[in-house]
């Protein structure tokens, strides 16, 4: 039995993610020229028989395109995805079921091997899939739903240790009524089920006969040759903590060709030296440009920069256990309490000083962008007088240091964060003055990450910290994190925090896989939450990628920052010029 | 002397025995260790029990550190805990890439830096002593990585003289002309990083030994000055010269982190950093005993070199006993 969500395998990934980027805090200006790509006349991809005119402006075949990025793969097997890098590799390497439109719908493309989106049963439980029938692996075999069956039960098998197990865990039983079609059962309606339908099959015929167990140390998703794939690009080579590079499959069985002939993944040990290269041209791309370069880069009028709404959020988590406080006194019990904190909080501040104008101000836990971000969300406007006024109204009186008093005990709190995070650094003083300013304490402590994590933040035992999630996919659904079915250690709701209006949201939310009606649910609950507030909602944050002179695509195929690969969003039809 | 050799690779042996049990312990002890870095953390407990289990991290540490010294001694170093990959597959490329960076560094220190250091035992406070003396300082004041970018702002970014960083363009992997061009930065980087000890360190020797009193002896009885300098001089004032550079042996394949990062040298000071950051417990222990491994010999080799430099050492082989 599996208590953590989709979202809990990412917390790792994601806590990595901040270690590495220790430091560095992005900057999300309007695209620089993002826009200004001229149209191609044909946006499907030219035929590689037509000898378009060079002058940017046509797609063509050709040419070897250099990501940079700073992290090495664990391993490509989509059975055992679990870090960026390997998800990048992934993406390019292996077709999907289904692929993820740009406001986060899953949508059947040319290049994914559904051909039509799932049909589901009356009742909400059973999952009608039919695959395109021209689908080949890399080695010419078809791609069945044999295939995806394997994929689906191999997934769900807790010897095998796929991280995959969490997505998959309400699949009852998957079957195949013909090559081409299967049928998957859950045990409970799970509307959210349909974003664990983006998984990418491995190939049955090369894996079926290997021990479960011993499937983690096989060398398919680590050897190049061994390694089978379903997707645009093959997988030639890996130079370990140097470069990965795939070609252009010249049997790819999809109707849209890649026009990209070679990518090499090129690992940067230093984030300098990575966006110099970026202006030297030595990369034609880089996936996350550190803050304390953004200068540099913006000077440079070759280079795009990719910005706007992305999927990392940061918010600060109110632990509601007493015997997390010192005698017991939750100081920040009372909603007004909270309310009054998110009103003496200066988060466009941070947004414009700390994150360099990038970002955007959060106030629920919805993807933004995507369907389920909802209006109803209050945002809290920087007012400290309306603070002071809530937090009068709670029975909060100035003490002789000035800082508030009720019952005899003083406001003020321990707020914990990651040591050499600098953003979360300068956020948590920025926090710390502007509580002061109205007569809270607040005592900023950096904690070593590991040991962060191991005891204080999956324990729940902490008075407040100030953490982030990246939200691996526009699923809306957030009960693991909030409902108080998912106390630690076996939930993430790590603050221990009980609201019966929105546990019954959530479940709602779930419970129905029309669209319209989750709509409606989720708005409710971002109205709910947002006044509530177990979190203070700060902001979004994320790395601009920098995209360099060679680097040509339609509009409607750029970079979608809110994605979890969406730097390579519809990479198949981009295209090189020199 | 052969008794002494002996005595010496025993101790070498039980040296390089007690480092794998403390590293083996102290990577053991560490809080986080392998075995929760590991495991996926979306997987069920009983999951993650098969798992471990599996790959044998429920045995106590004793009976894990003699499995593991029996793969070493085998000459096998392990697989990574993430993705099981052979730990000598990761580790021996970058070692011969890290010997070439440091290698060439070092040989280009050792060639400047001791004539010029003798040079200047002969002329102190002359123009080229104090330009030895500012460089020295420049080397030890300024942050390689910092020296690295600067050099990379003019000389490749500028001017486009040069590559920016790796070891070899990816097309022109194995050229030589291609890779000696990617040298050129790094290696000056690291040069004037180890040049400021060594032009010191043979300074500072050459003097010392020409203040003795056999110097002066060998001056009046007449013997020329060149002779002085170069027979009777420089082969004692190279003794604490040779320690100097025995002890930094290590460095030549230990790399220099800093500077590989910079300029993305795919060497083992890079990898190490890289793999601590990952937590591959397993990377981290073969690095540190091949590290061991090259101090000892470094040490061994010192030990010899002296027999052969020192005519003292020389005398108490004639009496047959070792000091």
């Amino acid at each position: 039995m599996l208590l953590m969500s989709r979202q809990a395998k990412y917390l790792l990934a994601l806590c990595m993610v901040v270690v590495l980027l220790a430091g560095c805090t992005s900057k999300n200006n309007e695209p620089k020229g993002a826009n200004d790509t001229p149209k191609p006349t044909d946006s499907a991809t030219a035929a590689p028989s037509e000898t378009p005119k060079d002058d940017g402006n046509t797609p063509k075949a050709g040419g070897t395109l250099t990501v940079s990025t700073f992290s090495d793969i664990v391993s490509v097997n989509p059975l055992f995805l679990q870090d960026t890098a390997s998800g990048d590799i992934n993406y390019l390497l292996y077709a999907a079921l289904y692929n993820l439109d740009r406001s986060g719908n899953i949508v059947a493309e040319p290049w994914s091997l559904a051909a039509e989106l799932p049909e589901i049963s009356e009742d909400g439980k059973t999952y009608t899939i039919k695959l395109k029938n021209n689908a080949k692996w890399s080695d010419g075999q078809p791609i069945t739903a044999d295939d995806v069956i394997y994929t689906i039960n191999t997934t769900i098998n807790p010897d095998v240790g796929s991280p995959g197990i969490a997505t998959l865990d309400k699949v009852d039983k998957a079957e195949k009524i013909d090559d081409y079609t299967l049928k998957i059962t859950l045990k409970q309606v799970f509307a959210p089920f349909q974003y664990s339908l983006m998984l990418s099959p491995v190939p049955a015929h090369i894996l079926k006969d290997i021990n479960p167990k011993d499937l983690q140390k096989d060398p398919y998703g680590k050897d190049p040759a061994k390694t089978v794939t379903s997707g645009p690009w093959k997988w030639t080579e890996w130079k370990t903590a140097q470069y990965i590079t795939v070609d252009a499959d010249p049997n790819y069985w999809g109707e849209v060709k890649p026009n990209i002939q070679k990518i090499v993944y090129k690992i940067y040990a230093d984030q300098n030296t990575e966006v110099q290269a970026l202006l030297k041209g030595d990369v034609d791309t880089t996936l996350a440009i550190p803050i304390t370069q953004l200068e540099a880069v913006k000077k440079n009028d070759k280079i795009k920069l990719i910005t706007g709404r992305t999927s990392s959020y940061e918010y600060v988590s109110f632990n509601f256990d007493p015997n997390n406080h010192p005698d017991k006194f939750v100081p920040f019990a009372s909603q007004k309490a909270r309310q009054a904190i998110a009103h003496a909080l200066n988060r466009q501040g941070m947004v414009d000083n700390v994150l360099k104008g990038s970002g955007a101000l959060m106030n629920s836990p919805f993807m933004p962008g995507s369907w389920a971000d909802s209006p109803e969300a209050v945002n809290y406007n920087y007012d400290a007088e309306q603070a002071k006024k809530l937090l009068a109204e709670d029975g909060w009186v100035a003490g002789k240091d000035g800082i508030l008093v009720k019952d005899g005990k003083r406001f003020s709190f321990e707020l914990q964060y990651n040591s050499g995070n600098s953003r979360r650094e300068q956020v948590s003083q920025v926090i710390q003055q502007n509580l002061k300013d109205v007569g809270i304490e607040v005592k900023p402590r950096a904690m070593d990450f590991a040991t962060w994590i191991d005891q204080n933040i999956t324990p729940g035992k902490y008075p407040a910290i100030l953490l982030g999630w990246q939200l691996s996919n526009p699923d809306p659904d957030s009960e693991s994190i909030f409902s108080s079915k998912y106390f630690p250690p076996a939930g993430q709701n790590t603050g221990w925090y009980k609201n019966e209006t929105l546990d019954k949201l959530w479940v709602d939310g779930y419970s129905t896989v029309v669209q319209a009606e989750r709509k409606k649910i989720y708005d409710q609950a971002a109205k709910e939450i947002s006044t509530d507030l177990p979190y203070i909602f700060l902001y979004q944050y994320g790395n601009p990628q920098g995209i360099g002179p060679k680097v040509n695509f339609a509009e409607e195929d750029a970079p979608e920052p809110s994605h979890q690969t969406g730097y390579f969003y519809h990479i198949i039809k981009w295209w090189l010029t020199e | 002397m052969t008794e002494f050799i002996i005595r010496r690779l025993l101790q070498s042996v039980l040296v390089l025995i007690l480092i794998t049990i403390l590293t083996f312990s102290l990577i053991h002890l560490a809080p986080g260790g392998p075995f929760q870095i590991m495991l996926s953390p979306g997987l069920s407990p009983e999951a993650m029990e098969t798992q471990a289990r599996n790959l044998g991290l429920y045995d106590p540490v004793p009976v894990q550190y003699f499995r593991w010294l029996g793969d070493l001694l085998q000459g096998d170093l392990g697989y990574t805990f993430k993705n099981h990959i052979p730990v000598g597959q990761i580790i021996w490329p970058t070692v011969s890439n890290t010997i070439v960076l440091m290698g060439a560094a070092w040989f280009l220190t050792l060639l400047i830096s001791i004539p010029w250091g003798i040079y200047n035992s002969t002329r102190v406070y002359s123009l080229s002593d104090q330009s030895a003396s500012f460089i020295s300082y420049l080397g030890f004041a300024m942050p390689t990585f910092w020296f690295g970018i600067i050099l990379q702002q003019i000389f490749s970014l500028k001017l486009d003289w040069l590559p920016l960083s790796d070891m070899y363009t990816m097309s022109k992997e194995g050229d030589l002309g291609d890779l000696l061009m990617h040298l050129i930065l790094p290696v000056t980087v690291l040069t004037l990083g180890f040049l400021a000890a060594y032009v010191k360190y043979s300074r500072a020797s050459m003097l010392e030994v020409l203040h003795q009193d056999y110097i002066r002896t060998a001056r009046a009885k007449g013997v020329r000055e060149g002779r002085v300098i170069y027979k009777h001089a420089l082969r004692n004032a190279l003794i604490p010269i040779i320690t100097v550079v025995a002890l930094d042996l290590p460095l030549l394949v230990a790399g220099a982190a800093l500077t590989e990062n910079v300029f993305n040298w795919p060497g083992m000071g890079r990898l190490f950093v890289e793999m601590a950051v990952a937590r591959e417990y397993s990377v981290l222990m073969a690095i540190t005993m091949i590290v061991a491994v090259i101090v000892i010999v470094g040490n061994f080799v010192a030990d010899v070199l002296y027999a052969i430099v020192d005519p003292r050492v020389q005398l108490n082989k004639r009496g047959g006993k070792a000091a």
